[in-house]
């Protein structure tokens, strides 16, 4: 009887214990204060100012579109280094051309004690290599990342020729965590100015209109992103059930749609 | 000029129990117009059924009587549909989807407008396209009566506006003339190969009684006239009811109920999809106490679960007719309880109190497998909760020998929610509120006889009642209706439904001849309808567009039943049953649902067993329509003969052997009666067969 009622207890604490877990689980979709144990380690390298560079990110593997990057330091004593200067540098190698992309510095979160920045990854590694260059202090740290495709039916980046001769990427902010109903959602512009060079863009009127292509229908109550500056659009998306969704994008400057982006989700 | 100033009188005192309603002095003032229009109109109805209580304004059906002389009609009875049963109702129209669960209406009110119970348990359909009116999962097997009240009484168990229908229940008989009693039928129908074979069992002590009833249905496709195939009209089901009576002493009963039902196969020709079956679980415990000589006559008190398993099938139509392949089950689970206590305060007033509870849970969800691409899962009731408790009061005062009034009322509160995640994440889309939410609503009523003469009676009768939205037209998600070909969202801000009705009608009952007539009005404010959201895009493949259930500011339904019976000599009788609607809205277009003036009129003969009955059954056209707002398009008038001889046999030993021959739609007419969906030609010539053996 006493090990009925031990046992029981036990399990309720399991359940408390569980949901607890569950609960952390979730925060770091919504970013701010996370666990550390969340970030997925990617890799280490040492630099030749003898640093130690972690480098995590928020899943094992990394697919297109936007990266959150946290990145570690330590000296060889293996002490946290909380005052250096850190900053990324992606490259795609294509063979035959080399590019960068959007990104956002790494800049140190006093609380989760990592440097935070972000990578747009524009491209899977299937079409050549990307190298990220972590600088600390000067001296670098090389990393080489498996950016895998987006999975079937999803698009969550785009490169489009604007018809005012200039070229943009259109990508969904992460995290994401769709459900049917109302969702928040983000969007980054960059322009790319050069194969080294994609500053933010944050003055186009955005119109979103949702389909579900395979139905031929789109929802109702949505809020049109609107730019938060730094490049970022904020809105609402109204998915009336799950399946295949296609936000098409209507970027529009001075009343002329320069570009008409999508970004594909499934859910 | 006598009963139109106690018409005034029990007005008057009515006015009294209003006047704490109205807020507003228009509406008090609307109140008295409708009230002199009605008075003053004095055109009007009423069924005068042998069976029929005016003084309730309330209609009973009987079925299965304990009654002897009910023999002869149960096994004719029996062996109907309860759709056929309903449709000869006056007052009664039905909307037709398939050859199977048509859906009633009471003069021109449906869905939440009326309350449909089954003996007083509340129970709700599980299909969001209104495949399954919880009179699909009844069949006349398990019946004792069907009564039908078009106003608010004593005896409802919700506040519906429009009245009611109640399916009650045949019980068990204690110490009853044989031990071990039945009846065994089966009939055959030419048209659709329709067979079905039924059979009720009653054994009975003085202590305690079974009785168990079964009924096997199946039905091919039907044939419209010129023998044209409606296809996917098909059905198949079986229906098992068991009632165990035990009497626990003279006082106390105890009643135990379970139905099963199930349903497969069932095709809709009206509608993009069938059913691959359609199961309902029924079961009830009752208690009975009855003392006649204690001021407090009866109490009795029933606890009542229902569920509903329902699942849409789009597989067995060709695939050029199914422009994506969908999954759409759906359940419906109800349970609950009342408890009525009729108590006699003195001579003149029977006072009877009602309590009841219940809650209802719906869910009924979509996935979409389209060609190519993902699959797509929706809800299109997300989850939707229902609770109400009400309270209804009600007297019988017996002012005089000639006049009696009957009046009361019925308080009720209804806590509406979403009980999952998905469900109110769902919400979201077309409302940023909380799903939770509490309404009142509830009703007053009177209703006064007044008998003129032995011969002649005059009754009439107020109301004001309001009503909550059904879960549908709360939370209601891309649900969609062939007959506007529209989706529709619900509206969790949609107000109650209000109407004041009145009624009036006067019974004429001489040796030979008995005619009654009703006429009715309903006013209403905030009448719940359709309306187009232009900027939203339908998620139904092929639908014309979105609209939201909500309220438009007033709508009138007023209309009228004339009965006539007449036995020019003994063996003869000659009767018409007449309704008519007319519906108009705010702005004075017509209302869709409105049945056109019907007519069914036959001669009988009848002597020595022998029953030969010649019926005509017909109904003008109906023009009134508004197809811009509502979707309706007109229907032409149709006139139809049917044509049976049934023959009684009395055996030895009370047993009895009843057969039936018939033809309905003798000239094979082509027609379809308006409420029909899809306008869908009704069966054509049908030569129908069917004995019963009651023993």
């Amino acid at each position: 009887m006493k090990k009925i009622f031990l046992l029981s207890l036990m399990s309720a604490f399991l359940f408390v214990s569980c949901k607890k877990d569950k609960d952390e689980t979730v925060d770091p979709m919504t970013g701010g204060t996370t666990a550390a144990a969340q970030y997925k380690l990617i890799d280490k390298d040492t630099t030749d100012n003898d640093l130690i560079v972690e480098l995590y990110a928020n899943t094992e593997t990394i697919e297109m579109g936007y990266t959150p990057l946290y990145v570690k330091i330590k000296d060889l004593g293996g002490n946290a280094v909380e005052n250096a200067m850190v900053s990324f540098m992606p490259m795609m190698d294509m063979g035959t051309m080399q590019h960068s992309s959007p990104l956002e510095q790494p800049v140190f979160n006093s609380t989760s004690k990592y440097y935070e920045g972000m990578v747009v990854f524009t491209m899977a590694s299937s079409a050549g290599s990307w190298e990220l260059d972590v600088m600390a202090n000067g001296e670098s740290a090389t990393f080489d990342i498996n950016v895998m495709m987006n999975p079937t039916n999803t698009k969550y980046v785009g490169s489009y020729n604007g018809t005012d001769g200039e070229k943009y990427i259109v990508t969904l902010v992460r995290p994401f965590k769709w459900s049917v109903g109302m969702n928040d959602v983000s969007f980054m512009v960059h322009k790319k100015e050069s194969m080294m060079s994609f500053p933010t863009v944050s003055d186009f009127t955005i119109a979103m209109d949702p389909q579900m292509t395979s139905m031929g229908h789109g929802s109702p109550n949505n809020v049109s992103p609107v730019s938060k500056g730094n490049g970022y659009y904020k809105g609402k998306v109204n998915y009336t059930m799950t399946g295949d969704w296609r936000l098409n994008l209507d970027l529009i400057k001075a009343g002329d749609t320069i570009v008409n982006a999508y970004i594909d989700v499934l859910f | 000029m006598y009963c139109f100033r106690q018409k005034n009188h029990s007005k008057l005192s009515f006015y009294s129990l209003l006047e704490g309603k109205f807020k507003k002095k228009d509406e008090m003032k609307k109140f008295i117009v409708l009230s002199f229009t009605l008075l003053l109109g004095g055109f009007v109805f009423s069924q005068n059924d042998d069976t029929l209580r005016p003084s309730q304004n309330y209609k009973e059906i009987i079925i299965q009587g304990q009654k002897k002389d009910s023999k002869e009609k149960a096994s004719a009875q029996l062996q109907e549909s309860t759709d056929k049963l309903l449709s000869t109702t006056p007052g009664i129209t039905l909307i037709k989807r398939g050859n199977f669960a048509l859906e009633p209406t009471i003069r021109g009110l449906n869905a939440g407008q009326i309350n449909t119970t089954i003996d007083g348990m509340q129970m709700f359909g599980a299909c969001t396209d209104r495949m399954d009116p919880i009179s699909s999962y009844i069949e006349p097997t398990n019946l004792e009566k069907i009564q039908l009240s078009t106003t608010p009484n004593g005896e409802q168990t919700g506040s519906a506006i429009g009245g009611g229908i109640n399916f009650a229940l045949m019980k068990a008989e204690l110490g009853a003339a044989k031990k071990f009693s039945g009846k065994v039928g089966a009939g055959y129908q030419t048209n659709a190969n329709n067979i079905q074979t039924l059979g009720t069992f009653q054994y009975s002590t003085k202590r305690w009684a079974l009785l168990v009833n079964g009924i096997y249905r199946k039905a091919d496709n039907y044939q419209a006239a010129n023998r044209q195939e409606i296809l996917f009209s098909q059905f198949e089901k079986w229906n098992a009811g068991a009632n165990l009576v035990v009497a626990l002493n003279d006082k106390n009963r105890i009643s135990l109920d379970y139905i099963q039902d199930e349903g497969y196969d069932i095709g809709y020709p009206a509608l993009t999809m069938d059913v691959a079956f359609a199961k309902a679980y029924i079961s009830a415990v009752t208690h009975t106490y009855e003392n006649r000589s204690r001021k407090l006559r009866s109490i009795e008190s029933k606890f009542y679960f229902n569920f509903i398993d329902h699942a849409m099938d789009d597989t067995k139509r060709p695939a050029e007719m199914v422009p994506m392949h969908m999954d759409m089950p759906g359940t419906s689970r109800t349970f609950g309880m009342f408890s009525k206590a009729k108590y006699v305060l003195n001579p003149k007033h029977i006072l009877t109190f009602q309590l009841n509870a219940f809650q209802n849970d719906l869910h009924a969800e979509m996935t979409m497998y389209p060609d190519i691409g993902s699959e797509m899962f929706m809800l299109t009731v997300p989850d939707g909760q229902r609770r109400t408790a009400g309270l209804n009061v009600a007297d019988t005062w017996l002012v005089n020998e000639k006049l009696k009034i009957s009046y009361g009322g019925r308080g009720e509160v209804n806590l509406s929610d979403i009980t999952t995640k998905i469900g109110r994440q769902t919400l979201t889309s077309f409302y940023d509120g909380e799903a939770a939410q509490t309404r009142v609503s509830g009703n007053v009523f009177a209703q006064a006889n007044y008998k003129f003469t032995k011969k002649i009676g005059f009754y009439g009768g107020l109301s004001y009642g309001q009503r909550p939205p059904s879960l549908q037209e709360i939370y209601g998600f891309y649900l969609f209706n062939r007959v506007d070909n529209h989706d529709y969202l619900g509206n969790p801000d949609i107000l109650n439904e209000e109407s004041i009705s009145g009624n009036i009608g006067v019974n004429l009952k001489y040796e030979k001849l008995a005619i009654s007539l009703e006429g009715f009005a309903n006013s209403f404010t905030n009448y719940i309808t359709g309306l187009v959201l232009p900027e939203f895009s339908n998620m139904t493949i092929g639908a014309d567009g979105v609209k939201q259930f909500d309220n438009i500011s007033d709508a009138l339904l007023t209309g009228g039943e004339l009965t006539v019976k007449w036995n020019p000599i003994k063996v003869l009788t000659v009767q018409s049953v007449n309704s008519y609607t007319y519906g108009i809205d705010e702005t004075g277009g017509f209302l869709p649902y409105i049945p056109p003036f019907k007519s069914i009129n036959s001669l009988k003969y009848h002597h020595k067993g022998w029953n030969v009955k010649l019926e005509h059954v017909g109904a003008f056209a109906q023009n009134n329509v508004s197809t811009a707002r509502y979707g309706e398009g007109t229907t032409p008038a149709f006139n139809l003969l049917n044509f049976a001889v049934q023959k009684h046999i009395d055996l030895k030993k009370d047993r009895a052997l009843h057969t039936e021959f018939g033809v309905e739609n003798i000239f094979d007419t082509p027609y379809y009666e308006h409420l029909d969906v899809l306008k869908i030609q009704r069966q054509g010539v049908n030569f129908v067969i069917r004995t019963t053996f009651v023993f």
